[in-house]
């Protein structure tokens, strides 16, 4: 017998068939996805995750800034600039940055994946949830990273002075700012409680 | 509930956005990697080591190696030799100007410099002070002892030794003239192993060797000549206002001119022309175009990764 539903978007009442692998069931009004969970989310949150672990390593490698002054240039990593920062003495801003780029960047890649790759594990569901929420409360600090851009934009108002050009770090660390993003976006906390009926049935 | 009166609409089922797409991601994440390790291990230009006997106005990580004022590559540290004597300070060069590091290639620092009739690196007062190179093309090596000063730019030139008694107001580079054209310049001075003269390695440009023959005289130009004669009154002359400061040489040669000068040959270098000297007026064919006109000509070719 056919199911009835109520899109999540527009909240019409509809009929649904069985969805067939590889199909989606959209809205018959406004033409939005229906589903029960969010969409094939532990291989989604495993990728955008490993993804922003293999370039976490480029944006902490690679300088970020490239600055031509007078003839002389200098490079600066992400953590030469926190190095910098502390040696100026400005020991809140240079802990504030390292929290923001480096630190929270690494602590949410490692859970995420720790938490999709353990799905199965019957043992610790509380510990990993736990896990979870910690991403979940440190999500918004990382929007902190605009303070890296304040100071990315303060050196660009030097532009008579110097030149200041973007290094390999700085778009790599971009996409790790926007994997991660999208990496907890797509995690369905909901996965973490399901019998491994259900797990079949919604990873 | 009455199912005839109740219609609901049916949602639509539609293919799938292919999961396996995702994973195109982390492979992506992956080549880039992949790509920036390549690309550095690949366009790896050698590190060099420049001996200099004084690094001052060099910074780590902060001073360029340059050619043709052109970055060419970046000083990444200095240490002190064991002995004391030198500071090897090892520069990065880029993969473009990787065909600098051979044998051959000198390598001075470029600083500030006041001197009669010149300065040169003003830049280099804001900028500090960088690394100019001017390429050899022997075997490759990573070692270079760094000179103490500008070597003189080479160009194709003939090369000679004039004898004089005393150097005057002579200096490197000073230059020397043809009719008041600049034909040539002089290289170093020495003196000779009896230290009774002064010999003095200049040379003239290919361009203008031929003026240049076996018996033609040279004279010192620098400095102003003032003749006081009863009737005609002073007479200044000098040969351009750069000689007066910085000294000069000029040369001429007689009607009967004989061959062409050679490499190695050697002349006297009088204190003053004889007027008779100044007259002569030879008809001397000169061959070739010179050679900053001829480079032109030619697109260079880009050595670039």
């Amino acid at each position: 017998m056919d199911k009835m539903v109520a899109c999540e978007t527009c909240g019409l009442v509809q009929e649904m068939d069985a969805v067939p692998e590889g199909s989606v069931a959209k809205c018959a009004r406004c033409n939005f996805r229906i589903a029960y969970r969010r969409t094939s989310s532990r291989s989604r949150t495993l990728a955008f995750s490993i993804a922003a672990a293999i370039l976490y390593f480029p944006s902490n490698f690679y300088p970020i800034v490239t600055a031509f002054y007078q003839g002389q240039h200098t490079q600066t990593t992400i953590f030469q600039g926190i190095k910098s920062l502390w040696e100026h003495h400005q020991f809140f801003i240079a802990a504030l940055v390292f929290c923001t780029s480096m630190f929270t960047p690494a602590l949410k890649i490692i859970g995420l994946i720790f938490i999709t790759l353990t799905l199965d594990w019957p043992y610790w569901k509380k510990a990993r949830t736990w896990i979870y929420q910690i991403i979940r409360a440190i999500d918004p600090w990382n929007m902190l990273e605009v303070f890296l851009l304040a100071i990315g934009v303060s050196l660009i108002e030097l532009g008579q002075a110097a030149t200041v050009n973007p290094g390999r770090g700085v778009f790599s660390f971009a996409a790790v700012v926007v994997l991660t993003l999208l990496a907890t976006l797509s995690f369905d906390p909901r996965l973490l409680w399901d019998s491994p009926a259900e797990q079949k049935r919604y990873e | 509930m009455n199912e005839k009166t109740h219609t609901l609409p049916k949602a639509k089922i539609e293919k799938a956005f292919l999961n396996w797409v995702i994973w195109a991601l982390p492979v992506a994440a992956a080549g880039l990697c992949l790509y920036f390790i390549l690309h550095d291990f690949i366009f790896a230009g050698p590190t060099i080591t420049i001996y200099f006997q004084s690094a001052d106005g060099l910074e780590h990580e902060n001073s360029t190696v340059k050619y043709r004022g052109a970055n060419i590559g970046e000083v990444k540290s200095m240490t002190l030799t064991k002995d004391k004597k030198f500071v090897a300070v090892e520069a990065k060069l880029n993969y473009s100007a990787g065909d600098v590091a051979r044998q051959g290639s000198v390598f001075w620092m470029v600083r500030p410099e006041l001197k009669v009739g010149s300065i040169s690196g003003l830049r280099t007062i804001v900028s500090g002070n960088y690394i100019n190179v001017q390429p050899g093309n022997g075997p490759r090596t990573n070692e270079f002892l760094a000179l103490n000063e500008a070597p003189v730019e080479p160009v194709k030139a003939v090369e000679i030794t004039l004898l004089t008694d005393d150097l005057g107001s002579l200096q490197k580079q000073t230059t020397i003239f043809y009719r008041g054209v600049q034909v040539g310049e002089v290289l170093d001075f020495r003196l000779a192993d009896d230290s009774r003269r002064v010999l003095v390695r200049a040379r003239i440009r290919d361009e203008y060797a031929p003026l240049l023959r076996v018996n033609s005289k040279f004279w010192n130009a620098g400095g102003i000549d003032v003749h006081i004669g009863l009737f005609s009154g002073a007479q200044i002359s000098a040969e351009s206002a750069q000689t007066i400061v910085s000294g000069g040489i000029a040369f001429a040669t007689p009607l009967d001119y004989g061959d062409i000068a050679t490499n190695g040959a050697v002349f006297a270098l009088a204190e003053k022309p004889d007027d008779e000297w100044k007259k002569w007026n030879p008809v001397i064919p000169l061959h070739g175009v010179p050679e900053a006109q001829k480079e032109k000509s030619s697109l260079p070719q880009i050595n670039s990764k």
